[in-house]
């Protein structure tokens, strides 16, 4: 497996560092600037855990609903509504209450719209894979259209620069602690995020709960004889994933993501690499934990790429090719497995 | 009975029609066919007899090509035939109707006895054929009708009719009466013999069911483990020696009746105790009614059943047994009607409803809704009861452990301790599984559907034996079998459904199989 990433990440580099020097790059400056902007530059390590904790969250979501074998694809609408909702609490006061109100009901607003997809699903029949993901289309018009009326979320305030359409800035005392280590900058919302994975875990792994949503996940109709309701248990798991991915708008809007503002594509990708990040741990919370700093030290070191003056585009092709790399090895050894069962299967 | 078995006999030529020799199959460390020789005389209905996995079923499926022999040869009027596929298979002459009907549901008779044969249907052809096929071998089926609408018995005959359209030297039934009534099954054999006398054929005949065999053959090879053990001409053995040749070792008796099919052989009725004739009911269903699909699947069914009793409920399969099933395990609705526990109303279809109100049932398809594959052995024991091994909504793993040691000992599952896969068990194993965590939950009623199906005689004799001693310490059973055998070995009464509906219940003392035979062919006495 090892070797398998390995090999991956080396053929992506060496294509990454090809299409730099046909472009007009410099190639030799693909890795350093990676590994720079992702750990080797002072604070950049910071700013890497504190980007993968939103990616985290999402993937955590992911998991709890994959447990019933349920496809929540939704997160990055689901982020973008808990940040939407966030702002509009947290730009209207100030004080810490205001802060922890604001990324409760980030949270709140996450898990609403996600249970939309679980309504449609259990009265209607919607597969929610495909309901989950429309949603997205429509969070990114409904909080685009919060941002057009200053009742709702357009900064109040009258210097507004440039007239952009962003949302008024959080007030100093209302941000989200920054955690000060050997001169980097951890946002608190990283130590809280690991917990959760441990509350995941141990709920997932421990608990009744866990084993009923087990139980509906892999035999619907033992789960039914024995009094576990999938309505009620897809209803909790859908609505977990979109709560944990507001949480994560929440995070990111308090946490100063875009300046603390809410902007047009806040989300940023965040919702679908943090789909990546479950995909690429399989489904396993702990791992994630690992993968998701990854993924942030991809954004990172990518954003940094792109200040070496190489083009933003080739940046995003040289970081989907990362991405790609690190997704194949698991998915060569999920088909690998299930040929092996065909073939074990066939032979009886 | 006796004139029937003789009269094939007669038939006998001296030299074989089709000669396996010396057939080997392995699978990994196990031995399907281990070196099986076999002659089967043209005229002569062979029957094949022997338990789940002698492998009997390799066995035909190295004749008609499905499984390549490691080893042997297989030869046909004396000359050594390649069969290398189906197709060639086909061509040398060997035909099989196989267990499952491979019919489609929606097509006619004609079109199906021609599917997959010819690009260009030819409707009046066809139907001729079909007719013509029928009055040979005394197996008329309307050929316009939808496979549909037939029962069991006819769309057999389609299936026959499809196999022997190509003309096979020899015919393969697998379990041809596994889905018939008595009277069907009855009504199968004599014109197919003749004709196969006549016209110098041979069927091999796969079964596990004594009765059937010793009934239909004139030669019985039997076959455990992979090897033939004995060879009888059908007249000069009984089912007892034909029992113990196939076990390998003695069965109980009662067992043995139920087990082994000998239903034509008389056998002695489970006693009635006193104390369960006048008890009253512990699970009453009162006119319950369902519907799917806009088809009537219940139809204002009354049943009850007493604690200490097993009532077995006797049909044809697909008359509202796998509904009652559904029901009884909250996974169907009822339309109208009522179901009551010790006279208290239970709302059907409610998650888990049936289950709190003490009702265990060891589903017909176990994989369907009786275990979790991919769960550990200790987890799939402890289902319904999860909340006993506990403490605020956390799992304590070590109690789960033990307690399905316990279960694991006291039910003999054999299995890699409580932390293994489900799916790593036998069959068998699986079921004994379900057994354990149903009776664990001490129900006040317990609903067996087809508990023996598919398991081997040990597994069918520990089953029995559970149900009866379960029965013993006062938990109502029903018995939901379309094994006739089984019901008549385990149960005080028998009802019998049909079409949705019971037509009637009779004491096991005074039933009769051509009463139970009428009854499920919806006949009500």
């Amino acid at each position: 497996m090892v070797c398998l990433y390995a090999l991956f990440i080396g053929i992506a580099l060496i294509a990454s560092a090809v299409l730099v020097w046909a472009t007009g790059g410099d190639w030799r400056a693909v890795l350093p600037a990676l590994i720079n902007g992702s750990i080797a530059k002072p604070g950049r390590w910071g700013q890497t855990l504190t980007e993968a904790a939103p990616l985290l969250l999402v993937a955590l979501g992911a998991i709890v609903a994959t447990r019933m074998n349920l496809v929540n694809i939704g997160q990055e609408g689901q982020l973008l509504i808990g940040a939407a909702s966030a702002a509009m609490i947290a730009t209207r006061g100030s004080g810490i209450f205001i802060l922890i109100f604001s990324i409760l009901i980030g949270a709140l607003g996450g898990a609403i719209w996600s249970s939309v997809a679980a309504v449609l699903k259990y009265w209607r029949k919607v597969p929610e894979v495909v309901s989950t993901l429309l949603m997205v289309f429509i969070a990114t018009q409904l909080t685009g259209f919060l941002l057009t009326k200053k009742s709702l979320l357009l900064d109040r305030s009258a210097d507004r620069p440039n007239k952009t359409q962003t949302s008024g800035q959080l007030a100093a005392n209302t941000r989200l602690p920054y955690i000060h280590i050997f001169g980097n900058d951890i946002s608190i919302a990283v130590p809280i995020s690991v917990c959760i994975a441990l509350i995941v875990v141990f709920l997932l792994n421990r608990t009744i709960w866990g084993f009923k949503l087990d139980m509906v996940g892999m035999n619907a109709r033992v789960a039914q004889r024995f009094g576990v309701s999938e309505r009620s248990a897809g209803i909790i798991a859908l609505a977990i994933g979109g709560a944990l991915a507001g949480l994560a708008g929440s995070f990111m809007f308090t946490s100063g993501t875009a300046n603390y503002r809410y902007t047009p594509g806040f989300a940023n990708n965040v919702g679908w690499e943090g789909l990546l990040v479950a995909l690429v741990s399989r489904n396993q919370p702990l791992v994630a934990v690992v993968i998701a700093l990854v993924f942030a030290g991809l954004r990172t070191g990518s954003s940094f790429l792109a200040s070496t003056g190489i083009q933003r585009e080739i940046v995003d092709v040289v970081r989907a090719l990362l991405v790609l790399a690190l997704l194949l090895p698991p998915a060569y050894v999920f088909l690998r497995g299930n040929l092996h069962r065909d073939k074990n299967k066939g032979g009886k | 009975m006796s004139e029937v078995r003789t009269s094939g006999t007669g038939a006998q030529a001296s030299v074989p029609l089709v000669e396996l020799t010396n057939i080997s199959k392995r699978y990994g460390d196990i031995a399907a066919c281990d070196n099986v020789t076999l002659s089967m005389y043209p005229g002569q209905i062979h029957g094949i007899l022997g338990e789940n996995g002698a492998g009997k079923s390799t066995l035909m499926k190295v004749l008609i090509g499905l499984v390549k022999p490691d080893a042997g040869a297989i030869s046909m009027n004396g000359v050594v035939q390649n069969i290398t596929n189906p197709q060639s298979a086909a061509r040398i002459g060997f035909g099989m109707v196989h267990q499952h009907f491979s019919l489609v549901e929606e097509l006619t008779v004609w079109e199906n006895v021609l599917l997959g044969e010819e690009l260009k249907f030819d409707r009046a052809r066809a139907r001729v054929l079909v007719g013509e096929i029928g009055e040979r071998f005394g197996l008329t089926v309307n050929p316009d009708a939808r496979i549909r609408d037939l029962t069991a018995g006819l769309r057999q005959r389609v299936e026959l009719i499809k196999c022997l359209r190509h003309d096979p030297r020899v015919v393969i039934l697998d379990e041809p009466t596994s889905v018939l009534t008595p009277a069907e099954s009855e009504q199968l054999f004599p014109t197919l013999r003749e004709k196969v006398a006549i016209e110098g054929r041979c069927v091999a005949l796969v079964s596990h069911k004594l009765a059937e065999v010793l009934h239909a053959t004139d030669v019985i090879t039997i076959m455990r483990q992979g090897r033939v053990i004995e060879h009888h001409e059908t007249h000069q053995t009984d089912a007892p020696s034909l029992a113990r040749a196939m076990v390998g070792r003695e069965v109980s008796l009662r067992s043995q009746h139920a087990v082994l099919g000998a239903s034509f052989v008389s056998q002695s009725a489970p006693s009635e105790s006193t104390s369960t004739t006048d008890a009253t009911d512990v699970l009453q269903i009162a006119d319950a009614c369902v519907s799917l699909g806009g088809v009537s699947k219940l139809k204002n069914l009354n049943l009850g059943v007493r604690a200490g009793e097993i009532l077995g409920l006797a049909g044809v399969e697909g008359n509202g047994q796998r509904e009652l099933g559904d029901v009884l395990s909250s996974l169907l609705t009822l339309d109208s009607g009522l179901i009551s526990i010790d006279g208290t109303i239970v709302r059907t279809g409610k998650p888990g409803s049936m289950s709190r109100a003490g009702i265990a049932v060891i589903p017909e398809d176990r994989h369907d809704s009786g275990v979790v594959l991919t769960m550990s052995v200790a987890a799939n024991l402890a289902l319904q009861r999860m909340v006993d091994f506990s403490h605020n909504g956390v799992i304590d793993e070590v109690l789960l452990f033990e307690s399905a040691q316990q279960l694991i000992d006291e039910f003999e599952i054999r299995c890699d301790g409580p932390n293994a896969p489900l799916h790593s068990l036998s069959g068998g194993n699986q079921q004994r599984v379900v057994l354990a965590r149903e009776l664990s939950a001490k129900p006040k009623v317990l609903v067996a559907a087809q508990p023996t199906r598919g398991l081997d005689v040990g597994a069918i004799e520990f089953m029995s034996d559970r149900l009866e001693r379960a029965a013993a310490s006062g938990i109502a059973i029903l018995l939901i079998s379309s094994d006739l055998d089984e019901i008549l070995h385990l149960s005080h009464r028998i009802s019998v459904i049909s079409s949705g509906t019971i037509v009637g219940t009779i004491r096991r003392q005074e039933a009769t199989m051509e009463q139970l035979g009428l009854l499920m062919g919806g006949l009500a006495l």
